[in-house]
C-alpha cells in the first residue's frame, strides 16, 4: 500500500524571532529580521545587515549542552513535535529524522581556534559539537527518535534534500513520523567566506531587484513534522498541508556560481512536477531562492520563464525577512509555504523596488491574498546544487508518485585507501608533535588530475574524485547521481581558512578556500568531473556515513530519477583531528585514524549488464543506551533472515567505546541463527575514521563475489546511529 | 613609478598556485581568463586579495576589477591608475 507523507507539526526560529506564529506576523506584516551584527566582532564588515537571532536560547530552553546550531535546530523541533501533539508512544523505532545542516557547530569551535591563535591556548572543548549530525544526534536523543537518522550537508539546499529523503522515509515505510528540516547558526567561516566571495550586500539584500548587490546572511532553524498518511488519520492528528513532490539536480557547472541559463535549476523544478504528478500551470506560487546576488536572481528567473513560459506564476523571496541562513534556509522557507497555504495569503519580497530588464519579472509586492493549493520552494546550494519541494494543500489529495522497491546492483567500486601506517606531522599553529596515522599520502593517481584540479583542490576532493573515476565511466545521455558522504567534511580547506580569518582579522582572505570547505564540495567536484547532473547530495551521520549515502542512491534509482548511482564516502586526515583526538583519548596505540574515499557505482537491472554483488537489505537507525544486545538483534531480524548470512563484517577493532556492543550483537546474532558465524573486521587495514564503513563494504562486496558469501554488514556510531546491510553475490545463491 | 609586470606575473602566480608557470611563459596581453590560462570567477577573487595584500588597492565588487582582469598589461595599467589616483 502506497504510505504519503504529510505535515502535521512546524516549528522555526530565524531573526525576526521565534515560533511559527510570530514568523508569520512578521513576514504578513513586513517586518524584516535585518540588523547590524552583534554576535562576534567583525572589524571588515560589523555594520553589514544580517539576520541574527538576537534571543537568549538558554533562556527559550534550549540545551545548554550543545552548540548554538543545536540550540537553534532543537527549539524548531520542540515547537513542530508540540504542534503535532505527538508524545512519546508515537516515537520509538519508528519515528527518526533526516536533518539538513551545513555549519554545525563551527561557531562554537572557532573559539577553540580563537583561543589557540591569539593566546597560545590549547582548549579542544568547544569542538565537541562540530559536526554537522550533532543537531539531529541531539534531537533524535532528546526526544526519543530510534528510526533512521542521518544529515544531508549540501550547503544552502541541505534542508530542502532532507526533507525530501524524510519523504522518501516514510514512502519506503521505514519511519511513519519522520523530524525534518534544518538549522545553521551564523559563523564567522560563512561569515568571511561570502564576504571573501564579495556575495554580500551591507545594506540588506533586494531579491530580484534591478540594483541587486548580493545577498545577507542569517541563521535560524526549520523543522516538519512529516507523518504518513494513514499514522497521522489513526491518531487524528490535523494534516497542515501535503509534501506532494521533490525533486533534485545538479549543475556540474562550477563551485559558486550557478549554470547561466539555469539549467540545473530547471531540471530540479521539472524533477519535482514530475514526482508531484502535476503540470507547471498547477502551480499557484513559487517560493524563490532569490538570495540578492546579480547571479542567482538572473539564473532563477531564466529557469522559472523556461519552465512557465510566459505565465509564470505570483513569486517571491523570503531572504531579506531572515537572511540566508544556508542549510536551514529551505526548511524556513518550507514553513513560510506551509503557512501560505494555510492562510491563503502569498508573502511579499521585501527588498524590491525596480525591475531588473534582465530578469524582467515582478515578485509579490505586499502580502496577497489568493487560491493557493500548490505551491513550489526553491533552494539552490554551491555546486550547483538544486533542491525543489511542492507542497500542496490537505484537500487536494495530491499525492507524490510511489517508488518501486528494487535490490540494487552493485556493478563496480571504486577506492582511494591508506597505503600503510605512517607518521604525520602537525604544524602550526599546533605544537609540532609526530602522530601515526593509516594515510593516504602521497595519492596515489594524482598526476592524473587537470592542472585546474591539481593546483586548486585540497586532498579530500582529489580522493573523491579519483574513486569516483575508478567506480564509474561516463556515457552520454546517462542519468547520474552522487551521493557522497563524509563525515567531517573537507578539514583543511576550512581549517586554513579559517585559521587565516583569524590570524588576519578577516584582511587577506582566502575566496578559493571557502567553496572547497563545504561537505558537499568533494561530491559536487565528481559532478564535475563525470558529469553527473541528477541527485548530489553528502550526507553525514557519524560512523554509518557510507550506509547513508548508499541509502539515498538506492532511492534515486528507485524512483527511476537516475541510470547510475554512485554511492560513496570520503574523509581525510588533518592536524586538530588527530591532535584533538589524542588529547580526548579517541587514538590509542590500537585505534589508528585513517582516511579515504569509497565510491560504489550502483544501478538498478534494466540498465546493468555485469552486476557483481547485490544489496538485498539497508536500515539506519539508532541503539538504545544502555545498549541492550538482545533488543538490537531483533531489530536486525526483522530485515535479515540471520540463518542465511555466511559472514558477519563489523565496525569492532576501532574506537574502544563500541567494543562491548559489537561483541554483544555478535553473541546474540549467534544465539539467534543458532550457530557461530564467521566473523571479519576491516579497520585494522584503514584506520579508524567516519568513512571507515565505507572500507567494511569493499570486505563484504569481495567477499560476496570472491567466495559468495551472504554477508551482513553491521555498523555502530559513537554518537548513537546504527545501520545494516546484506550485500549478496549477484547470481542467486 | 609603473608597475613591474614580472613582478606583478610573480605575485598572480603565486596567488593561482600556478604550479607549472613560469612569469615568462605569461605574455603581457594573453587573456588570463576563459581560454588563456583557464582561470574562472573563484581565481578572479583571489587576484582581488592579492591586489589588496600587495598594492594596497581595495576592490568591493567584482564587476569593479572586471576589465582589469583582462590580461596581465590591463592589471598593470589598473594599478598604474589607482595609484595615481590616490596620490
Amino acid at each position: 500500500m502506497a504510505r504519503h507523507p504529510v505535515i502535521t507539526g512546524l516549528g522555526v526560529i530565524a531573526s525576526p524571532g521565534c515560533g511559527v506564529n510570530t514568523i508569520w506576523d512578521a513576514v504578513t506584516n513586513h517586518r524584516d529580521g535585518l540588523k547590524p551584527l552583534t554576535l562576534f566582532p567583525s572589524p571588515r564588515h560589523g555594520a553589514d545587515q544580517v539576520g541574527e537571532v538576537q534571543l537568549d536560547l538558554l533562556n527559550l530552553g534550549a540545551p545548554r549542552n550543545a552548540s548554538r546550531g543545536d540550540r537553534l535546530g532543537w527549539l524548531a523541533a520542540r515547537e513542530a513535535i508540540q504542534s503535532a501533539g505527538i508524545t512519546a508512544e508515537h516515537f520509538g523505532d519508528r519515528a527518526g529524522i533526516v536533518f539538513g545542516c551545513s555549519v554545525g557547530g563551527s561557531f562554537d569551535s572557532e573559539r577553540f581556534l580563537i583561543q589557540l591563535i591569539k593566546e597560545g591556548k590549547f582548549r579542544p572543548r568547544p569542538t565537541r559539537f562540530h559536526e554537522c549530525h550533532s543537531t539531529a544526534d541531539l534531537i533524535a536523543d532528546s526526544f526519543g527518535l530510534y528510526g533512521p537518522s542521518m544529515t544531508i550537508s549540501t550547503a544552502c539546499s541541505s534542508s530542502a534534500l532532507a526533507i525530501a529523503a524524510a519523504a522518501e522515509m516514510i514512502q519506503a515505510g521505514e519511519a511513519d513520523v519522520m523530524l525534518t528540516g534544518g538549522a545553521d547558526s551564523l559563523a564567522r567561516m560563512t561569515w568571511g567566506g561570502f564576504h571573501a566571495l564579495l556575495l554580500v550586500d551591507g545594506q540588506g539584500c533586494r531579491p530580484f531587484d534591478a540594483h541587486r548587490g548580493g545577498m545577507s546572511l542569517g541563521e535560524g532553524a526549520g523543522v516538519l513534522v512529516l507523518e504518513a498518511e494513514e499514522t497521522a488519520l489513526r491518531r487524528g492528528a490535523k494534516i497542515l498541508a501535503r509534501l506532494s513532490g521533490w525533486g533534485a539536480s545538479c549543475d556540474a557547472h562550477h563551485v559558486t556560481a550557478p549554470h547561466p541559463e539555469g539549467a540545473g535549476a530547471l531540471a530540479a523544478m521539472r524533477a519535482a512536477l514530475r514526482r508531484a504528478g502535476l503540470n507547471a500551470a498547477q502551480i499557484d506560487y513559487v517560493n524563490a531562492h532569490g538570495t540578492g546576488t546579480r547571479d542567482n536572481d538572473l539564473a532563477e528567473s531564466k529557469a522559472l520563464k523556461s519552465l512557465f513560459g510566459e505565465r509564470v506564476p505570483p513569486f517571491s523571496s523570503s531572504k531579506r525577512f531572515f537572511g540566508h541562513s544556508l542549510a536551514a534556509s529551505g526548511a524556513i522557507e518550507a514553513v513560510v509555504c506551509v503557512e501560505a497555504l494555510r492562510h491563503q495569503q502569498m508573502p511579499a519580497n521585501p527588498g524590491f523596488k525596480e525591475i531588473d530588464p534582465a530578469i524582467g519579472l515582478t515578485p509579490v509586492l505586499q502580502t496577497t491574498a489568493a487560491k493557493l493549493t500548490h505551491v513550489m520552494s526553491n533552494s539552490f546550494g554551491f555546486g550547483g546544487n538544486n533542491a525543489v519541494l511542492i507542497f500542496s494543500t490537505p484537500e487536494a489529495g495530491q499525492r507524490p508518485r510511489a517508488a518501486t522497491l528494487a535490490p540494487v546492483n552493485i556493478t563496480s567500486i571504486g577506492l582511494v585507501g591508506p597505503g600503510g601506517v605512517a607518521a604525520v606531522e602537525t604544524t602550526a599553529p599546533l605544537a609540532v608533535a609526530k602522530l601515526s596515522a593509516h594515510s593516504c599520502n602521497p595519492l596515489p593517481g594524482a598526476d592524473k588530475l587537470s592542472p585546474n584540479q591539481r593546483r586548486r583542490l585540497g586532498r579530500i576532493h582529489q580522493m573523491a574524485i579519483l574513486a569516483a573515476r575508478a567506480s564509474h565511466a561516463p556515457a552520454p545521455e546517462q542519468r547520474v547521481a552522487v551521493a557522497l558522504g563524509t563525515g567531517l567534511g573537507c578539514l583543511a580547506e576550512g581549517a586554513a581558512f579559517i585559521e587565516n580569518y583569524v590570524a588576519k582579522d578577516e584582511a587577506e582572505p582566502m575566496p578559493s578556500r571557502f567553496p572547497g570547505s563545504v561537505h558537499n564540495a568533494p561530491a559536487g567536484q565528481i559532478a564535475m568531473d563525470l558529469g553527473a547532473r541528477a541527485l548530489n547530495s553528502a550526507p553525514t551521520a557519524g560512523s554509518i556515513t557510507f550506509e547513508c549515502a548508499l541509502w539515498q542512491a538506492r532511492r534515486q534509482l528507485e524512483a527511476d530519477e537516475a541510470d547510475v548511482a554512485l554511492a560513496g564516502t570520503v574523509d581525510e586526515l588533518q592536524n586538530y583531528l588527530l591532535v584533538i583526538g589524542k588529547r580526548w583519548g579517541v587514538w590509542t596505540e590500537k585505534t589508528l585514524p585513517g582516511e579515504g574515499a569509497v565510491v560504489a557505482r550502483l544501478s538498478t537491472g534494466a540498465t546493468t549488464t555485469d552486476p557483481v554483488a547485490r544489496v538485498t537489505a539497508l536500515r539506519l537507525g539508532r541503539f538504545r543506551r544502555p545498549f541492550d544486545a538482545a533488543r538490537e538483534v531483533e531489530w536486525i531480524a526483522e530485515s535479515v533472515e540471520l540463518s542465511t548470512i555466511d559472514l558477519l563484517v563489523t565496525g569492532a577493532g576501532g574506537w574502544p567505546v563500541l567494543e562491548p556492543s559489537y561483541a554483544a550483537v555478535a553473541r546474540e546474532i549467534f544465539r539467534h541463527a543458532g550457530r557461530t558465524i564467521a566473523q571479519e573486521t576491516y579497520k585494522a587495514a584503514c584506520g579508524e575514521f567516519y568513512s571507515a564503513s565505507g572500507f567494511g563494504f569493499v570486505a563484504a562486496v569481495q567477499a560476496a563475489v570472491g567466495r559468495r558469501l551472504r554477508v551482513l554488514l553491521y555498523t555502530l556510531s559513537p554518537r548513537g546511529g546504527k545501520a545494516l546491510c546484506v550485500v549478496e553475490p549477484a547470481a542467486a545463491l | 613609478m609603473p608597475v613591474s609586470k614580472t613582478e606583478l606575473k610573480t605575485r598572480i602566480i603565486e596567488a593561482l598556485n600556478l604550479q607549472d608557470i613560469t612569469p615568462e611563459q605569461i605574455e603581457d596581453e594573453a587573456p588570463l581568463f576563459g581560454t588563456g590560462l583557464g582561470l574562472d570567477s573563484i581565481d578572479a577573487l583571489e587576484l582581488v586579495v592579492m591586489l589588496e595584500k600587495h598594492y594596497g588597492i581595495i576592490i568591493k565588487g567584482i564587476e569593479e576589477g572586471g576589465p582589469a582582469f583582462r590580461s596581465v598589461q590591463a592589471l598593470a595599467d589598473f594599478i598604474d591608475a589607482r595609484r595615481a589616483s590616490t596620490t
